[in-house]
């Protein structure tokens, strides 16, 4: 009613009144978003934050190595020493023609010669990854998990991940492993 | 898959397993500096647009913007991809918002309702690099930016409905200047950022104007601010040189509207408007659902079904590597198909919405065109202004004001 009055008047007033009506819808928009999204977070804690892998899940596809965004990939193979060890018994991340079954670079599936280990007692092993050389490939992880524990497992690295809004791996994953954690479960670790 | 083939190792020699410390990063911290610093350079930029009237602090804050957000924090989170995750969180209350997106989602629309697209000035390194990059500025046609201007608002809408349909986050996923800050990534990608940049050299920020969905969010703001950038106090004495400075043709030219219609025709008017408003908006809400299960093949699950199908169909074939997955994990097809119904059943209705949507934009934009108002003066137009700060001191009558120092707020 009272925009009609005014649209009598003047144009001049009518502009005034629309803008002021404008800015109080807008305001009250704000106000109401805001709210609404407040009232949604929760515990900060819980929060969707960093992206992981489920290493239950992940099927050592490969493309890990091939479709994060940064040119080496954030993702790196890790190795839970609790789960198992014993490589020279299951030989699954050994090539099949491996001559030794020793960490020399020929005998890896590993086509970085990431692998490296630490002989503790018969027929246990401590492994260790080169981080540097690790590609993130999955082909250890592959021999691994089907012959053995699947001690050696992908994940994506905190400090190497830039956080992506939308992690271009997770986009690929055929397993649908990759979401996104809480700040207080920082990794996904198998043991 | 993983079995455990191997009993757990028990040491004689009473070794004991390494404690395995992975880097964590300082997250919360930087998360703290990104807000604080958002904050802090919107506030300068505030300050330099509507108070100081000076570009000198804007080329700063975009050097900083440019250096930290771009290339330290490689752009993400931006607010630009925010909306989509704000959208998320609106529709699916299991997706849970982190705080500080919120803050980079609602901060720059606050600025804009309060200052303008104070935030586009220079705090957005996206729209900072666009600045920082040009030296020329060719005006483009008209009918040219009018079209390509409804194109921030589709992408807007296409972006929602992904995000809301948890499909994909295109804004990310297309994201051209993304590839330069983090110097490597999609080919693709940076080509077109690198097109852009060098267009962006000619021309003013080609892809605030005609792509930046989160510009468009904030042009709603920036045009109803309570405070407004104002090129001077004194009387604008129409010579044009505000005009020809703004490199994103914000300043609207004098315009005498000579043929003063009559009562009759312009009730006329008012009636085309009432008939081709839902005409266009019905138009777009058909057309889009109709197309909405193509679109919904953006959706993993919907991918995933249409293989599991085509598979189930002629079983001989070689397992993709989704489907090694899909019957490796021994998920069921039942659950699938439950799944894929209900993203399918979404995107019926969110295809609607947007379809709506758009042909609302494609009708605000044909009324726009044809409502013609008379301006006195060289006006800016604040949903477009940017608040680069470039006019000021092409005008002479701000000289005058500035000099005598009395600037008011
Ligand atoms: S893309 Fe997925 S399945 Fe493939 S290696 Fe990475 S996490 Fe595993
Ligand atoms: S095989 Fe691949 S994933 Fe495993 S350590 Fe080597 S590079 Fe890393
Ligand atoms: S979030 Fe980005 S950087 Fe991190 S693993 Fe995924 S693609 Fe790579
Ligand atoms: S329009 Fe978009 S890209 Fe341009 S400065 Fe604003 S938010 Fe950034
Ligand atoms: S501040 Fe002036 S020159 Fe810059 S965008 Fe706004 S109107 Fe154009």
């Amino acid at each position: 009613m009272e925009q009609k009055k005014e649209n009598k008047n003047s144009p001049i007033a009518r502009r005034k009144f629309l803008r002021v009506l404008g800015t109080a819808v807008a305001g009250g928009s704000i106000l109401a978003v805001s709210g609404v999204l407040a009232s949604r977070l929760k515990n900060e804690k819980e929060a969707s934050y960093y992206w992981q892998i489920d290493p239950q899940k992940c099927t050592h596809c490969g493309r890990c190595e091939t479709d994060c965004v940064l040119q080496v990939s954030a993702v790196k193979c890790f190795h839970a020493n609790k789960v198992c060890g014993y490589c020279d018994l299951c030989g699954g991340y050994f090539r099949s023609n491996a001559k030794e079954l020793n960490t020399a670079a020929e005998n890896l599936m590993c086509p970085t010669g990431a692998i490296q280990r630490k002989f503790v007692e018969d027929p246990y092993f401590e492994y260790t990854i080169d981080e540097s050389l690790c590609n993130g490939c999955g082909k250890c992880v592959k021999g691994c998990s089907s012959f053995g524990n699947g001690s050696l497992y992908l994940q994506i690295k905190r400090d190497l991940c830039t956080d992506c809004n939308e992690c271009k791996i997770a986009r690929v994953c055929p397993s649908d492993a990759i979401t996104r954690v809480s700040m207080d479960t920082a990794y996904k670790l198998k043991d | 898959m993983a079995q455990n083939r191997f009993p757990k190792p028990d040491f004689e020699s009473g070794y004991k397993y390494p404690e395995i410390h992975h880097a964590i990063p300082n997250e919360e911290l930087l998360v703290a500096i990104d807000i604080i610093l958002l904050v802090a350079l919107m506030g300068i930029v505030s300050w330099a647009v509507i108070k100081k009237r000076t570009r000198g602090p804007i080329l700063w804050v975009s050097v900083i913007s440019v250096a930290y957000f771009g290339f330290f924090r490689k752009g993400c989170v931006c607010s630009i991809g925010s909306v989509q995750n704000v959208a998320l969180a609106l529709t699916d209350n299991t997706y849970a918002l982190p705080l500080s997106v919120l803050l980079f989602f609602i901060l720059p629309v606050l600025f804009a309702f309060l200052f303008g697209r104070v935030f586009c000035a220079g705090v957005c390194p996206f729209g900072a690099l666009q600045e920082l990059v040009n030296i020329k500025n060719y005006k483009l046609p008209k009918a040219l930016t009018t079209v390509l201007g409804m194109m921030p608002w589709f992408y807007l809408i296409f972006a929602l409905l992904y995000a809301v349909t948890r499909s994909s986050f295109i804004i990310c996923r297309f994201d051209p200047f993304i590839g330069i800050f983090r110097l490597g990534g999609d080919i693709g990608m940076i080509t077109c950022g690198v097109i852009l940049l060098i267009m962006a050299m000619f021309t003013g920020r080609p892809f605030c104007r005609f792509f930046c969905p989160y510009g468009a969010l904030l042009s709603i703001f920036s045009s109803v601010s309570i405070w407004k950038i104002k090129l001077t106090d004194k009387p604008c004495i129409n010579c044009e040189l505000c005009h020809n400075a703004c490199p994103v043709d914000a300043i609207r030219p004098p315009y005498a509207n000579k043929a003063k219609e009559s009562r009759l025709r312009g009730v006329k008017r008012l009636l085309n408007y009432f008939v081709l408003l839902p005409l266009l908006i019905l138009c777009g809400a058909f057309l889009m659902r109709s197309v909405s299960s193509e679109l919904s093949r953006a959706n993993k699950e919907v991918r995933l079904y249409d293989m599991v199908m085509q598979h189930e169909a002629n079983p001989g074939d070689v397992l993709s590597l989704e489907l090694e997955a899909f019957y490796g994990q021994g998920d069921s097809i039942e659950g699938l198909t439950q799944r894929y119904e209900k993203v399918q059943a979404d995107f019926k209705l969110y295809t609607t919405i947007a379809g709506a949507l758009m042909g609302l934009v494609v009708a605000i934009t044909l009324i726009g065109l044809s409502v013609k108002r008379t301006r006195k003066q060289y006006e800016i137009d604040h949903a477009a202004c940017v608040g680069c700060a470039r006019c000021f001191s092409y005008c002479p009558q701000y000289k005058i004001g500035n000099e005598s120092g009395n600037i008011a707020l």
